[in-house]
């Protein structure tokens, strides 16, 4: 067997070689995906599992001589820095055409592959679910002073942001981002560190992705965290996608759409579903029963992928002193 | 002759300093532009207090540590030389959020806590949480070459001592320490350089550290962060310059057949017994204990995800394997590759041989990302057969060799300073090639050292994790990937079962390539 490979590999032309992904999710995540993939299709893949940003990186050292020909990211934060740098390639109308235009790139450099949507975590110990609050705006009013535990360095919260500045402009959201500051709005690294602070009663609740806590549930069911949604059409209930884009150069853009619309067909659709809790964007999934249904709500658009404007998030977060 | 092969390893070292210099030349009004900003002075004084703080607490409790296995009666002190070592293996972002766990508020301890009516645990972050943790995870880097040098230190300067009457302690100050001292500063030097480069404690536990800002900007300020990589590498360059000041050369001459001193304990043997076994509870126990409560805990909930570690255990076999291969390889090529840097800089001072120990020692507090984009750079760059080395095992080994080589470096240059002048006099007296003199003479005499300098090159290069993800080729998982992949993801159980592998597995390594030859080597009893 070994013989053979090696022929193949010394035989073989450019067609034969492996289609290769970068891929900012993890190979608990997406694994049995991509194996089902080259299962269906027999186009062989070469994964880069990664942190998003570093592969981003990456494909910037590596410029025109990167390998990469799928770079499928968390967020679209590490997709904008590529597309600064004209290292993304243009997808096609009828892969674009399959999700929301509120969730690909108004370029044709990302179509978004599954949404994961912002919530409040709460201790359901520690804190009556009726008095929840309805919207993002009420978590500066004093009441929640010291209880709500925020992200600001991790992506998914500049994320949110970054869609407040677009619907509200710089002076509403710099006014929010000073009252949650003055609220003394805890700070921890990540999404699973505030999951896992609530969870163990640190902080009574906390902006995060909801995903998080159905995996925290799916391995202790004991643990008193639930997610709150904010109300229809709220801010603090924006939807961000994780996205695939295909990169700039790539000889293999054919296979390489090929493997995206597989991540947006049914099969590749339930899978996200049902093993990794996440809002299906395509093929007529419904999401998981646990979650509400995202269809019938009206989803505001925001473009995620521009630098220029993440990186005025990022100055505005850190003179709002709610980075600590 | 000597000179070439000097001159070749600095240059090798010094790649990812070129690079780094080359991508602020590029922009130099921006680099002059991050230097001014404010923030600088605040970040960077909180990186040296930190790096200062965790140096200080590292070097007291390795120290003790391995004075405690290496001279005393205490029990069990065969299973306390390998526990003792093992928390090196643990990778700081998965350390730091076992330890909250176990010890904030509503973690592990606090539950064990309340039937005795213990209230709620304080939070764990900031400057204090982050130095802890930052020493219960580095004080190895102190402890295994103190104890290597403890081992191979005869024992008749310390029995002369205690005939004349000074007590243990008082023996242990005026005659141990000084010859320990080089020991201790070159340990200390590398638990600063490996704090100043940590991201996964400070990100956790939220310690605002220059490495911790050049992760925060590297997608939007990608300028920023490779200007305060520079200035990284410069703090780095300017902290193994001092080291070489002040460590005073050891002129202590190491023997072969020494019968080491044993200090009888006596009345404190208990006391002394349980404070070593309490650090290896709050540095190992603790987060291994976490982790086992996170491997037990999805494993009765057990819904097994397809591919999940839960599901098909063997499916971290060849990770396991991987792990094995890179890091063995790596110990053994940075051993290789330092020696002679080690034979030059350890008898004579010369600038070419500090040249090339400043940038080896200097390329610890490198963050691998930046080690893997120079790599990536210069590989590519590379003409004709060396651009084929590109997302290949040699690539990646070569990082963690200019990441860690800092590791057996100075342990190399210890035991190299150790082997008696007269001996190898004597061995030329009588004929003996170089070669000879080298294989039958040296070899015996630096091997214990050699072998500490390369352990700690082997548990680093385990655990290594930026590098790995960017450098290895496309498929190529190591238990320390599968750890951050699904502790990223949440999947703790996962995380969990391949992390407590981790840990076992250099555990097995530590013991059959550090200690167990160290210990053949002595014919010492442990």
């Amino acid at each position: 067997m070994a013989a053979t490979a090696l022929l193949a590999g010394a035989c073989g032309g450019d067609d034969d070689a492996a289609l290769v992904v970068y891929s900012g999710r993890g190979e608990e995540l997406v694994g049995p995906l991509f194996e089902r993939f080259q299962e269906q299709t027999g186009v062989q893949l070469d994964v880069r599992y990664g942190d998003s940003a570093d592969l981003a990186l990456l494909i910037g050292e590596e410029g025109d001589r990167t390998p990469a020909d799928v770079f499928y990211s968390q967020s679209p934060g590490a997709v904008a820095f590529l597309a600064e740098r004209d290292l993304l390639g243009s997808l096609s109308d009828e892969t674009l055409g399959s999700v929301d235009a509120a969730l690909r790139s108004p370029d044709g450099e990302w179509v978004g592959v599954t949404g994961r949507q912002r919530v409040l975590v709460y201790n359901a110990d520690e804190v009556d679910a009726t008095g929840l609050p309805a919207s993002i705006d009420d978590l500066t009013d004093p009441e929640y002073r010291g209880r709500v535990a925020v992200a600001p360095g991790n992506g998914s919260f500049q994320d949110f942001v970054t869609a407040m500045r677009q619907t509200r402009g710089d002076e509403a959201t710099e006014e929010w981002l000073a009252g949650m500051a003055a609220n003394d709005s805890p700070n921890y690294a990540k999404n699973s560190a505030i999951v896992d602070a609530v969870a163990r009663g640190e902080v009574l609740m906390g902006l995060v992705n909801h995903y998080y806590n159905y995996r925290a549930l799916a391995e202790d069911g004991d643990l008193p965290s639930r997610n709150h949604l904010f109300e229809d059409g709220d801010l603090g209930a924006v939807i961000l996608p994780s996205t695939a884009s295909v990169v700039a150069g790539s000889e293999r853009a054919e296979d390489a759409e090929t493997l995206i619309r597989f991540l947006l067909s049914s099969d590749g659709q339930s899978y996200f579903a049902e093993e990794t809790f996440e809002y299906p964007l395509a093929g007529g999934v419904e999401p998981r029963a646990e979650l509400p249904p995202l269809s019938g709500q009206e989803l505001p658009e925001y473009d995620l992928g521009r630098l220029s404007d993440l990186r005025r998030t990022v100055e505005l977060i850190r003179e709002s002193g709610l980075e600590q | 002759m000597r000179h070439a092969l000097v001159l070749m390893v600095a240059a090798l070292f010094a790649a990812p300093f070129v690079y780094l210099l080359g991508r602020n030349l590029g922009e130099p009004g921006q680099f002059i532009a991050s230097l001014a900003d404010a923030g600088l002075a605040g970040s960077l004084g909180r990186t040296l207090l930190l790096g200062a703080t965790v140096a200080a607490g590292a070097t007291v409790i390795g120290t003790a540590a391995a004075w405690v296995v290496a001279r005393t009666d205490v029990p069990a002190r065969t299973a306390l030389a390998v526990l003792l070592a093992l928390p090196l293996v643990i990778p700081s972002f998965i350390g730091a959020f076992a330890l909250i766990a176990a010890f904030a508020t509503g973690g592990l301890l606090e539950r064990l806590l309340a039937p005795l009516g213990v209230g709620s645990l304080p939070s764990v972050q900031g400057f204090w949480a982050a130095a802890a943790v930052l020493v219960l995870l580095t004080y190895p880097f102190v402890y295994l070459p103190v104890a290597a040098r403890l081992r191979g230190l005869p024992a008749d300067l310390e029995e002369s001592s205690r005939t004349l009457g000074a007590g243990a302690a008082a023996t242990f100050g005026r005659v141990v320490l000084p010859q320990l001292r080089a020991s201790m500063i070159a340990g200390a030097l590398l638990v600063f350089l490996y704090t100043i480069s940590d991201f996964g404690a400070v990100q956790l536990l939220r310690y605002d550290t220059m490495t911790r800002s050049i992760y925060a900007d590297r997608l939007f300020d990608t300028t920023s962060s490779f200007a305060l990589g520079l200035v990284l590498a410069t703090v780095a360059l300017a902290a193994v310059a001092v080291e070489r000041r002040v460590a005073r050369r050891e002129r202590r001459d190491t023997r072969r057949e020494v019968r080491p001193l044993v200090v009888r304990l006596g009345r404190c043997r208990a006391a002394v017994a349980t404070a070593t076994w309490a650090l290896v509870a709050l540095a190992l126990a603790a987060p291994v204990a976490v982790l086992g409560w996170w491997a037990a805990r999805g494993l009765s909930e057990g819904r097994a995800r397809t591919g999940s570690a839960i599901a098909d255990p063997s499916s971290l076999a060849g990770p396991a394997a991987n792990t094995a291969l890179v890091s063995v390889a790596a110990a053994v090529v940075a051993v290789a590759v330092v020696l002679p840097v080690a034979y030059a800089s350890a008898r004579r001072r010369e600038r070419l041989a500090d040249a090339a120990n400043g940038v080896i020692v200097g390329g610890f507090a490198l963050p691998g990302l930046v080690i893997a984009l120079a790599l990536v750079f210069w590989a590519l760059e590379a003409p004709g057969p060396a651009a084929a080395l590109y997302q290949t095992l040699p690539l990646l080994v070569l990082a963690y060799v200019l990441n860690f080589g800092a590791l057996s470096l100075g342990s190399a240059q210890v035991a190299v300073r150790g082997v008696p002048g007269s001996l190898d006099d004597a061995a030329r007296t009588l004929g003996a090639g170089r070669l000879r003199r080298l294989v039958t003479v040296e070899a015996p005499l630096i091997a214990p050292g050699v072998a500490a300098g390369a352990g700690l090159v082997l548990l680093s290069a385990m655990k290594e994790l930026p590098a790995t993800l960017l450098l290895a080729p496309p498929g190529f998982t190591t238990l320390a990937t599968r750890v951050w992949s699904a502790s990223e993801d949440s999947f703790f159980a996962d995380a969990s079962i391949a992390a407590l592998l981790l840990i076992s597995l250099s555990a097995v390594l530590t013991w059959a390539l550090v200690i167990r030859p160290a210990r053949s080597m002595l014919g010492s009893d442990l």
